[in-house]
């Protein structure tokens, strides 16, 4: 059998940075990723954050790969604006938290997880192969067996041969198989949160323009109140190069008591007026071929239309943007701007007159997606540890879920450091004894300042969010919240009341801030009394949700990686409604599940036999 | 130290899928206003040769025969295959050629890589109207064995030796999976369900770093690209282009639409009656199958 130092279970961003660490503390690793193409089954917001504490030191992602992150790294965008707007109907009410934003960071760059996952593989591998370790796509973990004899375990996937390791590091998200194997509760509905999200297809010029932002400068928006569906969270958009992430986070429980279709969340956002104006763009609409022409006639005129449609957007999209217009020009193809916009005038006429395509005003979707979110305030894990395994990242219930701060990605790489110092330390020793181990690295989490954030509200960041909210009517908030809330509001008493409520602890904090009155009631009596109206120009078209299936990309697997074990439920009932891809739907009485079209968000987990599909199977998403 | 060469032969292809292809009114191919791109059974080609590559660390050449453009092939093969030599037979003399003066040229070329080569691999047939016989002819020119529709193989480097696991229809039966041994060299067809299986940690670690591999060298392409004329090449005049190509061509027929036969009948996915109705069709043929 084979023989390893360290194996990594999971690719997303925690385990490839767990790899990129073991690699430059020159150990071996391998790591072990069910999609095909790293990145491929990630997805986030996502704003990537570099945080500098006050209190402590995290490890950001540029300690963990270098200068060249910051010089190569595929990020979005650099968010320079952080706005939260309180809706209710065409009115919004808009607040600058672009100081909540920049608080303690370093940076925060918007980011896609596809092309950013496989650029950090394609870092940590580099590193890793010189240690005779690497990254090993498309290979599902399925069980793991524990030696006594040799402290080692015996590594079991779906497609390859045994092997055997002396330490693993579990990355392997938020619905960690291994943490069932190795006998670690589920997280439950209430600890949870699930994110649904769009990707909008916008060309750079428009983004910088619309949103008042320089190339590679972005802005973040959030927003509550009416668009939330009486649901306990908020939506976001976040501009991307060229596109924007579009989305919603809602507590788990919420959407349980009150179920609504995660495609319908989104879609409340899309149809907020602000929104609809921010995604708008000039886009082809067919006319439909006439069916009585000859069917090669029809074919042909298909295949030209599509043609013609490709160049069209490839050549536009090139020439709305810096970088584009840059590399039409060096190509000699065009010999000024003004060359670009007269073959692109050209195409559009030869589009109109010669195949009857119109351009209008609407939106582009390009992917839709789901995943359940750990709230670390609620189920990061005590101990996350078990044997000789350590859990990081999403697999240990660890993120950042505080009002607008939205953090999972810089935690799990905080997290990812952490372990990898902690076998490298065990492996010098060969000491893998959980006192030596396991508990090192337990306790070095819980001194991580992200833990303590998780665990407590840091006043001066209670206080920029108070300072934006200082022109909201007094009677609004007071009339929702306690006396500890109104306390704080206030600048004499707030370090009396942020002590209180933090020996009050958050457990029992949490339900009054983390309301309805917070996310809905408020935001949307704000609005009403003092937002500004805003109309969108058209209505978008929004594809629905057997379109947005059909186009994301999967490889179906014919056996199901997931088994419904009570079918009549009323857990299970509602997953009727709360899988994204409705994959479930009733019969007599009893849900059945259909496996294709699933996106493994992990929702229907809680009372069902989940597992990952086989290596390579499933969704592979383009954005993420 | 028993080095493993294998060498591929593949072809620049129009790209048919759309967005990318354009037809002239007549219906026939506008390959001008068509992109190019390497075969998708010549992309399978280079993978099987990858999979020597990474399990017994062969040598890897690739070689086309076309107009200067079909470098770009070459480049496409090289990024899956990690190939150190690519091959490029281009004259104007080659145009018109059939298989056999295909054949001819590229016998010539392979004799002319460096080492002599163990396996050949050729794609099951091209896209373009070829007819699956550029790789058996090039084979009986070699005088290697030849094996066609190979789902995967084992190469015994110290025995040069090589077990074959092929695809044979076989009195009827058209899914017999064969497994043969042979002495190398031998020449392979791939069959386009091939694929490679890399089971154990350390070969996908291999796997990953010659990809890798594999990628750089692509990028830097033209560093590895010898392209020789009919004179370079030294192949007989007579054997190759339209003299060497007893093939001709006499007309080309579009395929005349056969009348169907069937009859189609809409249903309603909502509508159960409709979904049971077609259940019971399904039923219905099914019991209809013997199974033989
Ligand atoms: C809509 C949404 C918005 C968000 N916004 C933000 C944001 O703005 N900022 C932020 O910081 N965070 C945000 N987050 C959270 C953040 O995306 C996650 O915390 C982060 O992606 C988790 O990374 P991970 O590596 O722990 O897990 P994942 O990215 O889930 O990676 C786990 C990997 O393990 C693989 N895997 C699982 N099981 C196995 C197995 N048995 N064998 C092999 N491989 C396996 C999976 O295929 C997957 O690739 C958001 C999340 C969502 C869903
Ligand atoms: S079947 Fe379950 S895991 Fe799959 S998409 Fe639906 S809710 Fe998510």
């Amino acid at each position: 059998m084979e023989k390893y130092d360290v194996a990594i279970i999971g690719g997303g961003s925690a385990g490839l940075a767990a790899l990129k660490q073991l690699s430059n503390h020159k150990k071996q690793a391998v790591l072990l990723e069910a999609g095909n193409k790293i990145g491929s089954k990630n997805i986030s917001g996502g704003i990537l954050y570099s945080k500098k504490l006050k209190n402590g030191h995290v490890h950001n992602v540029e300690d963990v790969y270098g200068d060249i992150f910051l010089r190569e790294a595929p990020v979005e965008r650099k968010i320079k604006k952080y706005i939260l707007h309180a809706t209710s109907k065409d009115k919004i009410y808009s607040m600058d938290l672009t100081a909540a934003h920049e608080y303690e960071s370093n940076f925060g760059y918007s980011v896609l997880m596809t092309k950013l996952n496989s650029w950090f593989a394609e870092q940590a591998a580099e590193s890793a192969q010189k240690f005779g370790g690497g990254i090993i796509p498309g290979v599902h973990v399925s069980s793991l067996e524990w030696n006594k004899k040799t402290n080692t375990t015996i590594v079991t996937t779906d497609e390859l041969e045994e092997f055997e390791v002396r330490a693993i590091i579990a990355a392997d998200g938020v619905n960690s198989e291994i943490a069932q194997i190795s006998s670690i509760p589920k997280f439950t509905p209430q600890q949870l949160y699930q994110g649904v999200k769009v990707v909008v297809k916008l060309p750079e010029d428009i983004i910088n323009e619309r949103f008042e932002v320089e190339s590679n400068e972005g802005a973040a928006h959030l927003f509550a109140g009416d668009v939330t569906i009486n649901h306990i969270g908020g939506g976001f958009l976040y501009t991307n190069s060229s596109t924007l992430s579009v989305g919603a986070v809602y507590h788990f429980d919420s959407l349980l008591e009150n179920p609504t279709e995660p495609y319908t969340l989104v879609d409340s956002m899309l149809r907020n007026p602000m929104i609809s104006e921010f995604i708008k763009d000039q886009v082809p609409s067919r006319r439909k071929i006439d069916k009585s022409l000859p069917q090669e006639e029809q074919l042909r005129i298909r295949f030209a239309i599509t043609k013609l449609l490709k160049t069209w957007n490839e050549l536009r999209d090139a020439s709305l943007s810096k970088g584009g217009r840059e590399e039409l020009l060096k190509s000699g193809k065009y010999n000024s701007e003004k060359a670009i916009n007269e073959r692109l005038s050209s195409i559009q006429e030869q589009l109109t007159e010669k195949y009857g395509v119109g351009f209008v005003t609407d939106y582009v979707e390009v992917e839709y997606g789901a995943k359940l979110i750990p709230d670390g305030k609620r189920c990061r894990m005590v101990k996350p540890y078990h044997k000789n395994i350590l859990f990081v990242g999403d697999a240990a219930g660890r993120g950042i879920f505080i009002g607008p701060r939205i953090e999972g990605l810089n935690v799990g790489i905080d997290d990812a450091v952490r372990a990898a110092d902690a076998v490298t330390r065990a492996l010098d020793r060969n000491n893998f004894t959980s006192n030596y181990f396991g508990e090192y690295y337990s306790q070095s989490v819980a001194n991580s300042p992200y833990t303590r954030d998780m665990k407590r509200i840091d006043k001066d960041y209670l206080k920029i969010f108070l300072d934006a909210a200082k022109d909201i009517p007094k009677d609004i908030i007071s009339a929702k919240y306690g006396t500890i809330i109104k306390l704080m509001s206030s600048d004499t008493f707030r370090s009396v009341a942020v002590k209180l409520a933090n020996i009050l602890g958050y457990e029992r904090l949490l339900p009054i801030v983390e309301s309805e009155d917070t996310f809905v009631k408020v935001p949307i009596e704000v609005a009403k009394r003092l937002g500004e109206k805003v109309t969108a120009t058209y209505v978008p078209s929004i594809p629905s949700i057997d379109d947005r299936v059909a186009k994301l990309k999967f490889d179906d697997d014919n056996t199901s990686h997931i088994k419904v074990l009570k079918p009549q439920s009323e857990f299970m009932k509602k997953m009727v409604t709360l899988c994204p891809t409705k994959c479930y739907s009733l019969e007599n009485e009893q849900v059945v599940l259909q496996h294709e079209g699933c996106i493994e968000c992990g929702t229907c987990s809680h009372e069902t036999d989940w597992k990952h599909p086989r290596g390579e199977k499933g969704i592979v998403y383009e954005y993420g | 130290m028993n080095q493993l060469n294998v060498a591929v032969i593949i072809k620049l292809e129009p790209d048919f899928s759309e967005g990318n292809v354009s037809y002239n009114p007549d219906g026939t191919l506008n390959r001008a206003d068509t992109k190019n791109t390497l075969g998708p059974h010549s992309a399978i080609a280079a993978n099987a040769a990858f999979y020597a590559k990474v399990k017994y660390d062969a040598k890897v050449s690739v070689a086309t025969m076309g107009p200067p453009i079909a470098e770009t092939a070459l480049q496409m093969a090289q990024k899956l295959s990690d190939a150190e030599e690519l091959h490029l037979y281009s004259d104007r003399i080659f145009a018109g050629a059939d298989t056999l003066a295909t054949a001819e040229t590229l016998k010539t070329g392979i004799q002319k890589m460096q080492g002599k080569m163990d396996i050949v691999f050729s794609g099951h047939r091209a896209s373009d109207g070829e007819t699956g016989q550029t790789g058996p002819q090039t084979a009986w020119k070699l005088g290697y064995p030849f094996f066609g529709n190979v789902l995967n193989y084992e190469v015994n480097v110290q025995n040069k030796t090589i077990r074959i696991k092929r695809l044979v229809s076989l009195q009827g039966f058209n899914d017999v999976i064969e497994e043969v041994e042979a002495p190398l060299p031998v020449f392979l067809s791939v069959d386009p369900s091939y694929k490679s299986l890399f089971n154990t940690v350390s070969q996908r670690i291999s796997y990953e770093k010659y990809q890798k591999q594999a990628k750089i060298r692509s990028e830097n392409y033209k560093q590895y690209l010898m392209v020789f004329n009919l004179q370079q090449l030294g192949v007989d005049p007579t054997l190759v282009g339209l003299p060497g190509s007893p093939t001709i061509v006499f007309r080309v027929e579009r395929i005349p639409k056969g009348k169907a036969n069937r009859q189609a009948e809409v249903l309603d996915s909502s509508n159960p009656e409709h979904i049971r109705k077609a259940i019971a069709k399904i039923n219905e043929a099914l019991s209809a199958m013997v199974i033989k």
